[in-house]
């Protein structure tokens, strides 16, 4: 977040918390795509995504004057919004069928690397925008467990630092830190299987 | 020099630019040796992009636009 940004939000929580309706048509403005987004990147229900951006609109304007300044603004917002998640999901727990040990690689006794690792980022890359591909990634997100895929979904999708992570999840930085570590591997391990297979001849290393 | 398991370790630190000037340089070191690394690399970067890539297409459909405006306009503002 730049320092106008910052200092933006400051002004916007002051004025929450005094009440003004025309700040909280700012908020909206500013928060409705990112709060909308993140529900429905977690649950993947467009109702369950609209009840949780409901909710949040709610908390925040009923609760503005419980914001105590000790966090950023957004963290408190993004919290406030993950609370809301938390209980949505809680009512339809999934399968989550990768286990984390299974994304790490295998190393032989001296700690390299036993076996082939292919190369597909660059037919990734090319095949971004094929309807295929969406929902294959998006399956793989979908099946990450959830606390590694909130940490995914705050610091690589919802673009926050990781120290902004921590603060809206109440967590050390380097608990964040594993937790987005081993996303990104689940995330690598599941989609090898599908850009493997997708090598374009010429490209394949 | 460092191993393949070292590296992995490493590497949320290396994209984030966070290691030291003296391990980064150790790292690098090793990927110029390490095929299988480097492959490794790309491919954890690229699974990260492919996905924020994805999801960050994610907009707000008219129909839920519409229902969040009603819902604050009859909920919030009228409550105020």
């Amino acid at each position: 977040m730049t320092t106008d940004q910052k200092a933006e939000e400051e002004i916007l929580a002051r004025k929450l918390i005094e009440g003004d309706i025309e700040a909280f048509d700012r908020f909206v403005e500013i928060y409705q795509k990112k709060i909308y987004a993140l529900a429905y990147n977690l649950t993947h229900n467009q109702m369950d995504a609209q009840d949780v951006t409901q909710e949040v609109f709610l908390t925040i304007f009923r609760k503005a004057h419980t914001f105590q300044g000790k966090s950023a603004f957004s963290s408190w917002v993004y919290r406030v919004a993950l609370n809301a998640v938390y209980m949505k999901l809680r009512s339809k727990k999934k399968d989550q069928s990768i286990s984390v040990e299974d994304a790490f690689p295998s190393f032989n006794g001296a700690g390299y690397h036993q076996e082939v690792i292919r190369d597909w980022s660059e037919s990734a890359e090319s095949l971004m925008f094929s309807n295929e591909t969406k929902s294959v990634i998006q399956s793989a997100v979908d099946q990450l467990p959830e606390k590694e895929k909130i940490a995914f979904i705050l610091r690589d999708v919802e673009g926050l630092s990781t120290e902004e992570a921590a603060e809206a999840l109440e967590l050390t930085i380097s608990a964040v830190k594993s937790r987005l570590h081993r996303a990104r591997l689940i995330l690598r391990k599941k989609l090898s299987g599908y850009f493997e297979g997708k090598q374009i001849p010429g490209v394949a290393k | 020099m460092i191993c393949c398991k070292e590296c992995l370790e490493l590497l949320h630190d290396y994209i984030d630019g966070a290691l030291s000037k003296e391990v980064e340089k150790s790292l690098e070191e090793h990927f110029q040796d390490c095929p299988p690394c480097i492959s490794f690399l790309n491919t954890y970067k690229a699974a990260s992009n492919a996905c924020r890539k994805t999801l960050t297409q994610t907009e707000v459909p008219e129909e839920v636009a519409a229902s969040l405006k009603s819902f604050i306009e009859k909920n919030i503002k009228n409550s105020s």
